[in-house]
């Protein structure tokens, strides 16, 4: 049965004596922004390449909307957009241009490519730039141009490396809503990047890679402790104090400049806490997790890992 | 191989060209140098009109002859980049993933700097037609070359392009189809000079004179002396000037000749003189000074009548090499890539 989504199994490859990916599987289901997550040189962009039917696979099986991408390069290339983080623009061409010259490579008449260029460049918001020469373009326009070009051919599924560096705020959060209304139209997002952060707003699910290695998320279960960052108005409390409300001894409770941080084992325990501090009188105004969650799994898994050494 | 495709792949070269300024002062410059050689040439030819042909043939030959040199020195810079420049702009791959195959991005390409190459023949048709009308040329000899001329062009882009392909880096592209050129330009020159100067035989050569006396009167004829010396032999390895791009088109143009049989252009020349070098050397000749009044040559078209044309193997094996190495290209940027050029990335 042919899945709508990403299908990897297993997938290796080789260069020369390097191992970029060393055994990487996955799904990325349709209707969802999957994450790939992993550190520099963990091998995201050689996957990448592969799943754009750029690169060939040593070993293992991908399926790009159920069409091997190895067997038939054009079929899986008509269903896949492709936004690599080298973005390269042809200096000559404006950015209208640039879409138009994607969409007639992708077999729609002149006119046709006019009509998708503009109504693409104002879908991503470069409808002010689009005669502008790409060249002059700043870094988050050209991504933008890019994001623009990966979807002229209306791809079913969308490949996207490090979409969000070099995107300011209210980019990321026109990113995110762009891939949010792509996803809800019931097709296929895959994003990679290593700053999670960005990845946090953008994905519903992730995929850890690491060493060239997927490996699979961390329970993210109640057992596990995660720091939780307090603050509250006015000059900050005593640890003890603060201590004392949790019920904590005073070396539990760590300080970030003019917060608190507390170590709770899941959800429950977290909200216990928060009420235990309000109920001892402070007056919390910051009550959050300290690090994110894909970033707690990532620092989970190189512990997890570390410890396996 | 899609046609709508690949005339998009050569626009969006043509464009990035057009849109230079580089592009328009090389041009320029081109048009000023050809002024220069056509004012010249006339000069330079005014004395063929005594002999009842017009100097025009040899203008033309000389103009396209300036169109070849500059398309060989200008192509290894606009073709010998064409992939992995494009590479390393990063402007290759988002090509690749899209319904354009590796052939047509190859194929593109190859006619972009194609016509790219043409660009200097269509500056060079002004030129090209006062030679013309300046008269003395024959239709053969203006359709024939200019369409050599033509194809050599497309052979220049094609190991450009293909090397481009093969070559990791833009620079030693760059600077290996200028040593593939200079090999064909140059280099056969070369092996013809030092491979016929090493292969020397010995030949031998008799003459007598008469003897004059005091009073300048006819005395008597001296004794035959002998004379023995080395000779290169050109006429073993004629064969490799035959893939020089200058003497395929001097060879297959028709020759044209004044009435005492010498060509009258530049072509012409050329062709007689690589001809005749397949005339091996003589390994005895007699001279008698004591026999009848001056000996009277043969000219040069009698020379050459019945001598090999040697163009089309020249021109074959220059194809032949264009074509292995735009196939190499292409077989180096087919995605999924299996091996990379080394040091490179897709994307």
């Amino acid at each position: 049965m042919a899945s709508p989504g990403i299908d990897v199994v297993d997938v290796r490859r080789a260069f020369g004596a390097v191992d970029a990916v060393r055994g990487v599987s996955l799904t990325a289901a349709p209707g969802r922004v999957t994450g790939l997550v992993g550190p520099n040189g963990a091998g995201k962009t050689t996957l990448l390449l592969m799943l754009a039917s750029l690169l060939r696979p040593d070993a293992g099986s991908i399926r790009i909307a159920g069409i091997d991408p190895v067997a038939d390069p054009a079929g899986a290339r008509r269903v896949l957009g492709w936004m690599p983080d080298a973005l390269g623009a042809w200096p000559a061409l404006t950015a209208r241009e640039t879409v138009a010259v994607s969409a007639r490579l992708y077999g729609m008449t002149r006119s046709d490519a006019a009509d998708r260029a503009a109504a693409l460049l104002g879908h991503v918001g470069l409808a002010d730039l689009a005669d502008a020469p790409a060249r002059v373009l700043s870094r988050g326009q050209k991504q933008r141009l890019g994001l623009a070009r990966a979807l002229v051919h209306d791809p079913q599924v969308l490949l996207l490396d490090e979409p969000a560096s070099g995107l300011d705020p209210q980019a990321r959060i026109d990113l995110r809503l762009l891939l949010r209304g792509f996803a809800a139209a019931g097709r296929t997002v895959l994003v990679s990047s290593h700053v999670l952060a960005e990845l946090e707003e953008l994905v519903d699910d992730a995929v850890f890679v690491v060493a060239g290695r997927s490996v699979t998320e961390p329970a993210t279960g109640a057992e596990r402790v995660r720091a939780w960052r307090v603050r509250t108005a006015g000059d900050p409390p005593s640890a003890v104090s603060v201590a004392a409300a949790l019920g904590l001894r005073p070396d539990d409770v760590g300080r970030d400049r003019d917060a608190f941080l507390v170590g709770f084992a899941g959800d429950d325990a977290a909200a216990r806490g928060l009420r235990a501090l309000l109920d001892a009188g402070l007056a919390v105004v910051e009550y959050a997790p300290a690090v994110g969650r894909l970033e707690q799994a990532f620092l989970d898994l190189g512990r997890a890992s570390g410890g396996d050494a | 191989m899609n046609a709508g495709r690949l005339w998009t792949i050569v626009t969006l070269e043509l464009t990035q060209r057009v849109r230079s300024v580089a592009w328009y002062v090389l041009l320029g410059v081109f048009a000023a140098i050809l002024l220069g050689v056509t004012a010249l040439s006339f000069l330079a030819f005014s004395w063929m009109s005594a002999f009842g042909t017009g100097a025009g043939g040899a203008i033309y030959s000389v103009i396209v002859y300036v169109v070849l040199l500059l398309v060989v020195l200008v192509s290894p810079t606009v073709a010998g980049n064409a992939v992995n420049g494009d590479r390393d702009q990063a402007t290759l791959a988002p090509v690749q993933v899209t319904l354009a195959t590796t052939g047509e991005i190859v194929l593109g390409k190859l006619i972009a700097a194609w016509i790219s190459g043409l660009a200097f023949v269509a500056v060079a048709v002004p030129f090209l037609a006062v030679a013309t009308i300046a008269g003395g040329l024959s239709p053969a000899a203006l359709v024939v070359s200019l369409l050599v001329l033509v194809v050599e062009i497309g052979v220049f882009a094609a190991i450009g392009v293909g090397l481009s392909a093969l070559v990791a880096r833009p620079l030693f592209s760059i600077a290996s189809t200028y040593l593939v050129v200079a090999a064909f330009v140059i280099g056969t020159l070369i092996v013809f000079g030092l491979a016929g100067a090493a292969t020397r035989t010995e030949v031998s050569s008799h003459s007598r004179y008469l003897n004059y006396d005091a009073a300048g009167r006819e005395d008597s004829c001296t004794a035959w002396e002998e004379y023995t010396y080395a000779v290169p032999r050109f006429d073993r390895v004629w064969w490799v000037l035959a893939a020089n791009p200058f003497v395929i088109i001097a060879d297959a143009t028709p020759t044209a000749y004044d009435r005492q049989g010498n060509p009258t252009d530049l072509f012409g020349q050329i062709a007689s003189g690589v001809r005749m070098a397949q005339v091996p050397p003589e390994a005895d000749t007699w001279s008698d000074g004591c026999q009848g009044g001056p000996e009277s040559y043969p000219s040069v078209r009698e020379q050459t009548d019945g001598l090999l044309p040697s163009w089309f193997v020249g021109l074959g094996v220059q194809l032949l090499v264009a074509v292995l190495l735009m196939w190499g290209g292409w077989a180096r940027t087919r995605t999924p890539a299996r091996t990379l050029p080394p040091g490179t990335r897709v994307a």
